[in-house]
């Protein structure tokens, strides 16, 4: 800025263009924020993209979970199970951890055979294809804001464990 | 408890936004202008009161913004700094006929935009008859011409 247009004014109103100064350029640090934090939602920073896609698969394989690492509390999250068990027969799952404790389950499909409650968790029984996979698909709701930890496992071997941050 | 606390929240988060948007954004409502404002209300409104929709909790809502507003200017009637703070000065853009481009620039302003003012409130056809041009705390440009 020039030395003249630097200097405040006293005349017609009382001016402190330093302060000024700083009005101005904390918008216009402010915008590249605003910038900056809309590149990372779009990155998925803040749920539903790349950076907040995730897939854990048990140390055996048999069991693969696809979730959401970030998301935000109040809205549906798609959670994806697939378990690979014997053709034919029913394989049971277990689902535990204070993420499905804390969220709502807002559906379930397919409807597992049976669905009983084991302590803090919740045992389904799940219908395999002809290849032995079954797969189940989940749509949670969580009013909850933290870190939630959620536990699949189907036998004592065979068992995933992954977890959710929910922003306000 | 939790409205209170997504009211307040929503104060700070909108205050510190509109800071960022500059006074001059919002000031001259054109008709975008004005559907944008419906959208950042419409924005606003779910995130305030969540899926419950009680009586009570718009209540506590519009309480709780209308005491962190009204606190907000008691505190600013006895503090100065804070009220410099947080309402900025007013800030000559034109003197004495001339433009004071960089700071035009820097409040994102044109001649245009001070010339349409000086037309609109003053029927000035030239710069040469401002004596002063201000961009006022709220954004509006006041226009005192010469005699």
């Amino acid at each position: 800025m020039n030395e003249d247009e630097l200097l405040s004014r006293h005349e017609p109103v009382e001016e402190d263009i330093r302060m000024q100064e700083r009005v101005w350029r904390f918008e216009r640090v402010g915008w590249y924020v605003l910038v900056v934090i809309i590149l990372l939602a779009l990155a998925g920073a803040f749920g539903n993209g790349p950076l907040s896609d995730a897939q854990v698969t048990s140390t055996d394989g048999r069991i693969q979970v696809e979730y959401q690492r970030l998301s935000r509390s109040g809205t549906t999250d798609d959670l994806r199970i697939t378990v690979h068990g014997i053709a034919g027969k029913p394989v049971k799952v277990m689902l535990g951890g204070s993420l499905l404790r804390e969220a709502s389950i807002e559906t379930m499909q397919p409807e597992p055979q049976s669905s009983i409650s084991h302590g803090e968790a919740l045992l389904l029984q799940l219908g395999t294809s002809r290849d032995g996979i079954a797969t189940l698909y989940l749509t949670l709701r969580s009013e909850s804001v933290g870190t939630l930890e959620g536990i699949v496992r189907t036998s004592p071997t065979s068992a995933v464990s992954f977890s959710t941050f929910l922003y306000p | 408890m939790d409205s209170i606390l997504r009211a307040a929240g929503m104060y700070v988060a909108l205050m510190l936004l509109f800071r960022v948007a500059g006074r001059r954004s919002l000031a001259d409502l054109t008709t975008f202008d004005f559907v944008l404002l419906l959208i950042i209300g419409e924005a606003t409104q779910q995130a305030l009161l969540g899926d419950d929709f009680s009586f009570i909790n718009a209540m506590l809502v519009i309480a709780t913004l209308i005491v962190l507003d009204v606190g907000l200017s008691l505190a600013k009637l006895n503090s100065k700094p804070l009220a410099r703070l947080l309402d900025g000065h007013a800030t000559l853009v034109v003197e004495q006929g001339r433009f004071l481009h960089q700071r035009m620039r820097r409040a994102r302003l044109t001649e245009d935009d001070i010339l349409e003012s000086a037309r609109d409130s003053q029927g000035i056809e030239h710069v040469e008859q401002i004596k002063f041009a201000i961009v006022e705390r709220n954004g509006k440009i006041s226009v005192i011409p010469k005699e």
